[in-house]
């Protein structure tokens, strides 16, 4: 008997257990049954660091619930999680996502897997998004997502540094991003300020959480080998190590501490920094007068840099797409362009918001965008997509930094072994190696 | 120099020992929580040693806007579980140890304790596979079986320590007096053992509380606090947190811990004592 | 009390014997499978895989050390703790509730509090700034300061874990009995004598366990780094982690799941022959 009572208390405790965690522990269920309250599960691989999602979700959520009447749960997830999540429920049919945002490469890639619905039909009153932002969108004559932010990385100047120019490099020809203004003449900058103050005075974001791969990706490779992974192995790719090397001399060897330059440029640990505008954005807002933001240099193949355009798209079968496309309508909408540019430095991509940025520290930051985007031997890069791979692309580029830059070992070596890898990675995924 | 100053020498030495020792474990602890109410700037102003003007706001932030408070309630949604579980699988296998006598017992005491030593919170890694497949993935009832397993061993450890504490003879007594095996189970040494009991069940707790290997596997969204943390301060997603966010983290993380130890810790130095043994 | 029907204590057993035997045997024949196949066919491409990346190494080699450092210190530190707290004096209490607030602090916890206390604009670097004995910030992170990185780590692991060492010491020193001491002193023992010869081998046991203990643990040590060094300083379980959840690559990440594991069973073996003869008895 007393087996009996005992396995009974066990199975009811048991299924307690489940019962309590299936009520508070599945799925947040958007349950239609009461009222008409719907909550929108938005994904988003942007606006993800603290502050940026207390933005997002103090006063742009906010504001959207006032004037729509409805629930967004912003749930901030890297690339490769969300590709897995997305996949997952696309296959099963179980979709639960009604938004994603994400960056055009990402994006490029869902659509190119069909999980993306198309937004052709659709239109948005009262706004002009920017051309070039509208045509990558557009893929196959299918609208596959909204052009919602974008961003570049560019440098940032302490102006006192102007004082230790190289010969022959004015503070015009760094301003404007001419000819002069190469990597050649970042080293001799570099070389300059250390030997004049005895620091080293040029930052990179090497942190664990910093985008230093982006600099390798998007502008070294570029510049040196003309594309970010398919001359990865090549003689153009060692000199170009050899040169970051040499150059890593003049870095402040705190960089592998920083995951973004606006700190460590307002302490005036370093006055030369390259980073994404919304990690910078702070130094400039603190001290406009203090800072300029510059087109960064260019290598022997061009001035290589990456333009970042984030998107937003709806999932194919999501299952609120009404009140998602709401969320879009708002998120586009000239105010709320210039409202994300002026908390979280991110720019817009409607005509009407370009127009209305405020003079002050803003626009310097604009102004320094737009030199860069102006300069004539541009190397536009695109961030790669490769699904839940990405990780793999990104890790590839840190590693051969650590390797080579850090650990010493030959840059020869190091390319050879881990070009194929990122070669494979593109060719597994069945896309051009960029 | 007489015995006199010798002995209060002696006994300042050991008193600057004591005082050195808790300063250690306490100074980290009080200043963390400073800087989690600090102004930035006066963090970032390298003349100001302690800070000298507060704000709640990133406290705040972390708890509402970015989910900490989720994380609390799913934390304890998680530890509840793990007990629950546990309990009902390990109170009867504790029992079972210290009462019977019976061929192999030794072989599955020692199974246990051995078992207690596997990396558990590892093996997270391959039951993800598993996990998706039963759409358990990213749900608390998930991380609670998982940190069952973990807590499992411990239990059946503690509760056995416990109930062989239970005298003997008053359950023979309550026996000869009529009452069944299972009666004399109810009536006599569970309410003996329930104060052991009380502070096993802390125990399980402070284990699923502070685990976050598992936590952060098998999570995305449903995450508890150190998974959630850890997210928002070293996570693929999160990342490039300002330092004030990190102390506003290990304020929120370090509160309920520390309130936790006051009030249980009569109990704690003995159930460490016994299952770490 | 004769136990006439001997399947009862089995039955008792069973539910938590098979919960356990499901959630360890299961991820280690699926690690097991998932390392060993690809595509269906045994294949050991990703145990090659592995073994050439040169973070596998790393991260084997700094589990081992830091274990190595951390442990032995820890021991030390509890026994000198123990017995300093094993008298009559006054604040006893509130120094044995201070010296166990770290039981219930989790890793992660305790990576950032010590983050308040070593990051570049901290207390220490303040404090010694202040007073003048260095004049540029003493960097304990970032991948180019990783030996101080390693100190960090060693310093908040000592801070957290060594609560639980002290605590199963402490409860071994109260556990010897005062008639050994009483009658060694009887004799003229003087205090080291006394350590040394009673108090030392009859806390034996304790030790032995608290150090096997800690470092089983220390294999998976994963928080309190990942907190304060990232991928700076590689450990098994974060490697792990990394590889599953930001690489995707499920094969790679079983490998490092199954060398903890293999660690852990071969310190495990080596616990149990050393405390067989101590769990035959159930002690109160």
């Amino acid at each position: 008997m007393s087996r009996k009572i005992g396995f009974a208390g066990v199975l009811v405790l048991v299924l307690l257990g489940a019962i309590v965690s299936g009520c508070i522990g599945g799925e947040e269920t958007t349950s239609p049954t009461t009222t008409e309250q719907v909550t929108i599960n938005w994904l988003s691989t942007q606006l993800n660091p603290p502050e940026e999602r207390a933005f997002v979700q103090e006063q742009l959520l906010k504001e959207f619930k006032d004037q729509s009447g409805i629930d967004v749960n912003f749930v901030p997830i890297s690339y490769s999680d969300l590709a897995t999540r997305l996949e997952a429920e696309e296959q099963t049919g179980e979709v639960t996502i009604d938004l994603v945002a994400d960056l055009h490469g990402g994006l490029d890639f869902f659509n190119s897997q069909a999980w993306l619905e198309d937004l052709s039909g659709k239109t948005l009153e009262g706004r002009t998004f920017i051309s070039t932002f509208e045509k990558y969108a557009t893929i196959d004559g299918k609208k596959v997502y909204i052009p919602w932010m974008s961003a570049t990385y560019v440098m940032v100047v302490n102006k006192k540094a102007f004082d230790y120019l190289p010969a022959g490099l004015t503070q015009d020809d760094v301003m404007k991003g001419t000819e002069k203004w190469d990597y050649n003449a970042l080293l001799e900058w570099a070389k300059n300020l250390k030997e004049a103050t005895g620091q080293p005075q040029l930052g990179f974001p090497a942190g664990p959480k910093g985008l230093l791969h982006r600099f390798l990706h998007g502008y070294i490779y570029p510049s040196f080998t003309g594309y970010q992974a398919k001359n990865f192995d090549s003689p153009e790719a060692v000199q170009m190590w050899n040169y970051l090397s040499e150059l890593w001399q003049y870095v402040n060897p705190a960089s592998t501490t920083w995951d973004a330059m606006g700190e460590p440029l307002l302490r005036g640990e370093v006055m030369l920094a390259w980073d994404h505008t919304a990690r910078i954005k702070n130094a400039i807002e603190s001290n406009p007068d203090q800072f300029v933001v510059v087109p960064v240099p260019r290598g022997p193949k061009g001035r290589g840099f990456i333009l970042v355009v984030a998107g937003l798209a709806i999932p194919k079968n999501a299952p609120h797409q009404d009140e998602a496309w709401k969320l879009i309508d708002y998120l586009t909408k000239p105010e709320t362009q210039v409202k994300i540019l002026e908390n979280v430095g991110f720019f817009p991509t409607v005509q009407e918001a370009t127009g209305a940025i405020p003079s002050g520290p803003l626009k310097v930051l604009a102004e320094g965008v737009t030199a860069q985007s102006a300069t004539p031997d541009a190397v536009v890069a695109m961030i790669p997509n490769l699904g839940e791979k990405g990780g793999q692309f990104t890790d590839a580029y840190r590693t051969a930094f650590q390797r080579i830059v850090l650990k010493g070992e030959d840059p020869e070596t190091v390319v050879k072994e881990l070009g194929p890898q990122i070669k494979a990675l593109f060719q597994e995924m069945g896309q051009e190696i960029p | 120099m007489n015995e006199e100053t010798k002995f209060i020498l002696k006994k300042l030495v050991f008193y600057a020992f004591i005082f050195t020792v808790v300063a250690w474990i306490v100074i980290p602890i009080i200043i963390s929580t400073l800087y989690g109410f600090a102004l930035p700037k006066d963090y970032y102003d390298p003349k100001k040693i302690l800070p000298t003007s507060f704000t709640i706001k990133y406290v705040k932030t972390l708890l509402i806007t970015l989910g900490a408070l989720d994380g609390i309630k799913n934390s304890v949604i998680v530890a509840l579980i793990t007990i629950a579980i546990s309990f009902a699988l390990g109170i009867p296998a504790g029992y079972a140890v210290a009462k019977f006598i019976f061929p192999g017992k030794d072989t599955i005491k020692l199974s246990i304790v051995a078992l207690r030593m596997f990396p558990i919170p590892v093996m997270a890694i391959p039951l993800v596979i598993l996990y998706i497949r039963l759409h358990l993935i990213d749900t608390l009832l998930g991380v609670a079986l998982a940190h069952t397993a973990m807590s499992l061993p411990f239990v059946v450890l503690i509760t056995s320590s416990i109930f062989a504490g239970v005298s003997k003879e008053l359950e023979e007594a309550a026996m000869v007096f009529g009452l069944t095996r299972l009666g004399s189970f109810f009536k006599i040494t569970l309410p003996l053992a329930l104060p052991g009991l009380a502070a096993a069940a802390m125990f399980t707790f402070v284990m699923s509380w502070n685990e976050v290997f598992v936590a952060s596997i098998l999570t995305l969204a449903h995450r508890t606090l150190p998974a959630q943390i850890l997210s928002i301060m070293a996570g693929a997603s999160g990342g490039a947190a300002p330092d004030y966010y990190k102390f506003a983290a290990a304020f929120i993380m370090i509160l309920p811990a520390i309130t936790f130890i006051f009030f249980a810790r009569k109990y704690l130095v003995t159930m460490w004592g016994i299952t770490l043994k | 009390m004769k136990v006439k029907s001997s399947y009862i204590p089995y039955f008792l057993i069973l539910p938590a014997f098979a919960y356990l035997l499901f959630f360890v045997g299961y991820p280690l024949v699926q690690a097991l499978y998932t390392a060993f196949t690809q595509n269906g066919h045994f294949s050991l491409a990703t145990v090659r895989k592995t073994f050439t990346d040169p973070y596998f190494w790393d991260a084997l080699k700094y589990t081992i050390t830091l274990a190595g450092v951390i442990v032995p210190t820890q021991v030390a530190l509890a026994i000198i703790l123990a017995l300093g707290v094993n008298r009559v004096f006054k604040g006893k209490d509130f120094t044995i509730y201070a010296l166990t607030i770290p039981l219930t602090i989790s890793d992660v916890a305790a990576g950032l509090i010590w983050y308040s206390m070593l990051s570049p604009s901290g207390f220490l670097n303040k404090l010694l700034l202040n007073i003048g004995l260095i004049n540029n910030p003493i960097y304990f992170f970032g991948y180019q300061y990783r030996h101080m990185e390693f100190l960090a780590i060693v310093l908040a692991e000592l801070w957290r874990a060594t609560s639980i060492v002290f605590v199963i010491i402490l409860a071994g020193l109260q556990m010897i009995s005062h008639e050994y001491l009483e009658a060694a002193e009887v004799f003229g023992a003087d205090y080291w004598t006394r350590l040394r010869k009673i108090v030392i081998p009859l806390l034996k046991p304790s030790i032995q366990s608290a150090l096997i203990i800690r470092t089983l643990f220390a294999m998976q040590i994963f928080g309190i780094v990942w907190i304060l060094a990232g991928r700076d300083i590689p450990i098994l379980a974060g490697e792990g982690f990394y590889r599953l959840t930001e690489l995707k690559e499920y094969d790679v990440a079983s490998i490092y799941a199954l060398v903890i594991a293999g660690l852990s069973i071969i310190l495990g073996a080596l616990y149990i022959k050393f405390m067989k003869a101590e769990y035959l008895e159930v002690r109160g």
